[in-house]
């Protein structure tokens, strides 16, 4: 920096130091200020107020427009204001959508969002078991030239490609997304079974389980008969929860899984979760 | 207790932390109470390895029992050495229905068939991966425990993560693994790392992705930070944004560690000012490599603070979205094209 800029610089600086110093009108600036502050305040509060009152009366007009039964007389009337009745309609329509939208994300239903302007969209899958939100999954897609996945956070033990091939994706994108859907809340309810299974029943030892929660094996112990039971599952369609396949034994008592309380024990595996179960098979004293 | 028991074994003490060896001993195998309290006295690694030492010969153990501490504590600790990833293509019908003791039964097989002699061990850990560790050995020599190769698949995916593999070896475990898990082909995944967790959670996308979302879950508020309301950022809306592409380009939070990505360029030279190599018909080859300590993270900052023009390039984003970092880029496409690379060595 060269001296002649450094030395306008530095008496500027102590003219503003003089000036300060100087200053006998504080006081008066200090009200001053809290009377502006107060002002900002007051309008502020009357802005907001405002704001509230517009928005009351749009809702007020979109909903008598949708609860009144519009007959002839009334659009005559109003003909002036058929414009603004059109806009308004619209507005209500749109009001409508947004809220169904809103409630098929609430429910679980899949989101959609458009990307790269209008050239791709987001899809947002949520998986839920009994009644409980997991989860979630999204789909980057591009549209042109033809549908692609760009993008996914789906584990690699779902086998998208051949879902696609399957579904006919390029042509059906519904079919593709309730088919992936089922693979992906069965996956969910699997695992969640698996989880509770290793949480609320500890003592029952797990021998085997997959990521894609497609087999389990487990291990229970029978204190009446003094002697432990092999408990093979096979989930082969992995769009259901429930098994395919069910295999009980036991090396000390091979007859026992042939009992007929071993062989309730059997279908009721097929067809209840399997936390369930065990729950029941504790409560009657069969396993620990 | 022979030589080469007592070498493994002090190799294996050496490579090991003391602490890890103790806690490890403690899951493996049963030490009388004198052992136990042999092991706990705070000592120096070479006494702590004669005591290693002494405890083998009073119990007894064999190779197998040392194979066994040494595969435990590998799998607790695996982020050593190189880790390459494979993926398996094509699969049979029934790929998807292949079970543990199945893939046990088969790769133990036909690895067998291939190689003799051959030390094969292999476990399940608490998260579903299936190690396997192999000690190869040839027509003339026993198995050489000093260099195993481990391998770590979880079934029903397509991935397979190995280290330590030499290039004479990956034909033979590449066959034993195909025909072992229904596919048909292998290949190289073209992705590379110090960290096991890293690459597998790359690959398995375990890690904090992000998508444009139509509706943000109250979490999401996380990201909006209290500032000073009396400054306003004159750059906020494109820096957000920016933010937001990085985000979307690389991921969320903790990103997998990588530590390399090779581009191997075979372009033709383009610079107006240099004529005599602009004007040369042939492809300039030459190799850029990034080095970092966390690589993802490092392109990220890049990507959001600007330095990285956004939308990010896809030679970048290719890194996260085809879970690769070697690649290979021609005139002839619009991105990075695929190629295997080298064999191993």
């Amino acid at each position: 920096m060269d001296g002649a800029s450094a030395t306008g610089v530095m008496s500027h600086l102590s003219l503003l130091e003089a000036k300060t110093t100087g200053r006998k009108a504080q006081p008066v600036q200090r009200s001053r200020v809290s009377e502006l502050r107060a002002e900002v305040e007051a309008l502020s509060a009357r802005r907001d107020n405002l704001k509230a009152e517009i928005e009351t009366y749009k809702l007020q007009k979109i909903r008598s427009l949708m609860d009144q039964q519009s007959t002839h007389e009334d659009e005559e009337e109003l003909g002036e204001d058929s414009e603004i009745l059109e806009l308004l309609r619209l507005m209500a329509r749109h009001e409508q959508l947004k809220d169904l939208l809103y409630a098929h994300h609430i429910i679980g239903g899949y989101d959609i969002v458009k990307t790269h302007q209008g050239k791709g969209v987001c899809l947002l899958l949520t998986t839920s078991y009994q009644g409980v939100f997991l989860e979630t999954y999204n789909l980057e897609i591009d549209l042109k030239p033809t549908l692609r996945i760009s993008r996914h956070n789906v584990p690699p033990f779902i086998p998208l490609k051949s879902l696609e091939e399957q579904s006919s994706f390029q042509t059906d994108l519904r079919t593709f997304l309730d088919v992936l859907g089922q693979h992906l809340n069965a996956f969910a309810g699997r695992k969640q079974q698996l989880k509770f299974v290793k949480e609320l029943h500890p003592s029952v030892e797990v021998m085997e389980s997959n990521v894609l929660c497609s087999k389990l094996v487990m291990m229970f112990t029978v204190p009446t008969e003094k002697t432990a039971v092999l408990c093979s599952l096979d989930y082969t369609d992995h769009t259901k929860c429930l098994p395919t396949r069910v295999v009980l034994e036991s090396e000390d008592n091979e007859a026992l899984p042939d009992s007929p309380e071993w062989k309730n024990f059997h279908s009721l595996l097929m067809n209840t979760p399997v936390h369930q179960v065990l729950i029941t098979m504790k409560e009657m004293g069969i396993i620990v | 207790m022979d030589e080469s028991m007592k070498r493994l074994l002090q190799r294996l003490v050496r490579r090991i932390p003391a602490q890890m060896l103790k806690t490890t001993l403690e899951k493996c195998v049963r030490l009388t109470a004198s052992q136990q309290r042999s092991v706990e006295v705070l000592q120096p690694k070479w006494a702590f390895t004669e005591t290693l030492l002494d405890i083998c010969e009073e119990n007894g153990w064999t190779v197998k029992h040392v194979t066994k501490l040494e595969m435990t504590c590998f799998m607790d600790n695996p982020n050593q050495g190189m880790w390459y990833a494979f993926q398996l293509v094509d699969p049979e019908d029934d790929a998807h229905a292949v079970e543990l003791m199945q893939f046990k039964e088969k790769f133990k097989y036909h690895l067998k068939d291939l190689v003799r002699p051959v030390s094969i061990k292999i476990k399940k850990h608490t998260d579903e991966a299936v190690w396997i560790r192999i000690a190869w050995g040839d027509g003339f020599s026993p198995p050489n425990h000093l260099k195993p190769t481990y391998v770590v698949h979880y079934l029903q995916t397509p991935y397979v993560f190995v280290t330590n593999l030499t290039s004479k070896r990956k034909p033979l475990l590449c066959q034993a693994l195909v025909l072992s898990t229904r596919h048909q082909i292998i290949k190289d995944a073209n992705l590379s790392g110090r960290k096991l967790t890293a690459v597998r959670d790359l690959l398995m996308k375990q890690y904090q992705q992000a998508f444009p979302i139509k509706y943000p879950s109250p979490l999401a508020e996380r990201h909006e930070t209290v500032s000073n309301p009396h400054i306003e950022k004159e750059q906020a809306e494109s820096a957000s944004k920016r933010f937001q592409m990085a985000c979307e380009a690389f991921g969320d939070g903790m990103l997998p560690q990588l530590q390399t990505s090779i581009y191997k360029l075979e372009t033709k030279f383009r610079d107006h000012t240099n004529k005599t190599m602009t004007d040369r018909e042939k492809p300039f080859r030459c190799v850029v490599k990034f080095e970092s300590t966390n690589l993802l993270e490092s392109l990220r900052s890049c990507a959001s603070s600007g330095i990285a023009s956004t939308p990010v390039t896809p030679l970048l984003s290719s890194i996260p979205l085809k879970g690769r970092n070697y690649f290979v880029v021609t005139d002839n496409t619009p991105g990075p094209a695929s190629q295997t690379r080298q064999p191993l060595d």
